[in-house]
């Protein structure tokens, strides 16, 4: 039941007619979700930043006050 | 003096200081109609064909332009607040107000369109429909707009942010009102889909100045 | 017992902590799923009689199409706990999810219009399926774009949640609307997947991709989640800790 439907590696990647649709199709599947994943990160780090420089800047001002 | 005899006559008022709002809705409907013929063709029976529905957009755009004034004004001034301490619920102050904005500025742009049906060369019983849907929706467009403006109301420079918030939400009855022209220029019976549409449109007009409020609420008495 | 699972998801930083591990568990899962499921999909199922193996793009499509749906209702079960129980928690829940949601509606909506043309000669068709998902996208899109509007975070979360509740009960008349209007228009072969009964060769895969994806997305939301809470927290001692901990 379960086999590989083609015959070589490089009719998998043709995938005869159809290759030259499917494939961006999954490319921009890769792009959008690893995309957001990597923008979701670079979010959390920015907001470790910023809240890091703001505990910086308390703390310099702590014995003078 | 009942609270509503004074707030028809104060929004009375405030249409006829203003003649300019009054009026440019009306001047962008028959302006944009007027670039139809120009950007298509002045074949009267290709617009006769495409006529009330661009109609139908072209009003829709000029309702919206003046959408984000619903509140604003009020809101500006102070009078919002005190809506609060009138003796009414507060959806129904936001009833009263959606009533008039749709008596004194949307029915008589509506009662406009004919003269832009006659530009279009949109024949007779499709005009009646058109005016008709035009009627029945007018009073769900509205409160959806409203609810636009109200969330939008604390935003410093929002303009067509309320609008685009509320766009996707007119879609049933823009298609509801393009099924009862589609069925006048067949010859069909418009009554059932009319009906539908009437329907639609009291029960927004009845649930949605519910969520008016409460997004008036939230942006009056700051976060509650 | 019920009270202290109420206080639990209350606090930011208990669900701060646990999302992290969550985060994790879903992030591997939905690799190890969407990666078994794809290549299954791509390479192991049947070709399609009818449309070769163009159809192989529902092994992408039909899970993201649905699940921008189904982040889009999570919304509006936030926007319902933010009302009824003013758990602040459910509002960083919907910031995060419509962020998400837009991101899987837009993916939809290209997979959608790519599998349109060999399978109906165009990029985009107005049909009812491809007309909803781009009304849903337009939904999203005003969510964020209300949300980065409204500085009060406070008032922000409740306008959403506003938004939200009466886009919802709209969803399903403008579905059915579409429905109706494309019926209208349009000859009844323009279904997208009109097709007889799968084997189960092809949908096994299809399956076991609607849980990667679902898994992609719940990762996607806490670790969103988690950003947002550090964000709305960074005044308290247990975000001070965590900080200097790292």
């Amino acid at each position: 039941m379960i086999e590989f439907q083609f015959d070589s590696l490089f009719n998998f990647l043709r995938m005869a007619p159809h290759g030259i649709y499917i494939w961006p199709v999954y490319g921009l599947g890769l792009l959008v979700i690893g995309g957001l994943a990597i923008w979701i990160r670079y979010q959390h780090r920015q907001a470790i930043r910023k809240i890091r420089r703001i505990m910086n800047r308390e703390s310099i001002h702590e014995p003078k006050a | 003096m009942s609270v509503e005899h004074r707030f028809l006559v104060r929004e009375l008022k405030l249409v006829l200081a203003r003649p300019g709002d009054f009026f440019k809705p009306m001047w962008f409907l028959i302006l944009v109609i007027s670039m139809v013929p120009l950007a298509l063709s002045p074949d009267s029976k290709l617009l006769g064909e495409i006529g009330s529905a661009m109609i139908w957009v072209a009003t829709l755009l000029a309702l919206l332009l003046n959408a984000d004034q619903l509140f604003r004004d009020d809101f500006v001034d102070g009078v919002l607040e005190q809506w609060l301490f009138f003796n009414r619920p507060l959806f129904w102050l936001v009833i009263l107000k959606l009533f008039c904005h749709w008596l004194f500025y949307v029915v008589p742009l509506i009662l406009v369109t004919p003269l832009a049906g006659m530009m279009l060369s949109v024949p007779n019983d499709v005009m009646i429909a058109l005016l008709v849907t035009l009627l029945l929706a007018t009073p769900a467009l509205t409160c959806f707009s409203a609810l636009g403006a109200a969330l939008t109301l604390g935003t410093a420079r929002s303009g067509i942010l309320g609008v685009l918030v509320m766009l996707p939400l007119f879609v049933p009855v823009i298609i509801l009102a393009a099924g009862v022209l589609t069925r006048a220029s067949d010859g069909s019976d418009i009554l059932p889909l009319l009906a539908l549409l009437g329907a639609f449109s009291i029960a927004a007009a009845t649930l949605l100045p519910l969520a008016v409020g409460v997004a008036l609420r939230l942006n009056i008495g700051g976060s509650s | 017992m019920g009270w202290r699972w109420f206080h639990e998801w209350g606090s930011p930083k208990w669900f701060y902590d646990r999302a992290g591990r969550w985060q994790r568990v879903c992030g591997f899962l939905a690799l190890a799923l969407l990666l078994v499921g794809t290549l299954w999909g791509l390479g192991f199922a049947p070709a399609d009689y009818q449309q070769g193996n163009s159809y192989r793009i529902i092994y992408l499509h039909v899970p993201v199409a649905f699940l921008a749906q189904a982040l889009y209702v999570a919304m509006a079960v936030c926007a319902i706990v933010l009302f009824v129980w003013k758990m602040k928690l459910a509002d960083v829940g919907m910031q995060a999810l419509a962020v998400v949601g837009f991101g899987f509606t837009v993916l939809a909506l290209f997979s959608g219009s790519i599998w349109g043309k060999p399978t109906w000669g165009t990029y985009w068709v107005w049909d009812a399926r491809l007309t909803s998902m781009l009304i849903l996208g337009f939904l999203y899109l005003g969510l964020i774009g209300l949300r980065s509007a409204i500085q009060n975070p406070d008032q922000a979360g409740k306008a959403c949640a506003i938004l939200v509740l009466v886009g919802v009960v709209n969803l399903p008349i403008i579905k059915y609307s579409v429905e109706w209007w494309s019926a209208l228009h349009q000859p009844a072969s323009f279904k997208l997947t009109e097709k007889p009964a799968m084997p189960a060769s092809m949908w096994v895969p299809l399956l076991i991709n609607l849980l990667g994806y679902y898994l992609v997305a719940a990762y996607l939301v806490l670790a969103s989640m988690r950003t947002v809470i550090l964000d709305r927290e960074r005044g308290s001692a247990w975000v001070r800790e965590v900080i200097e901990r790292d």
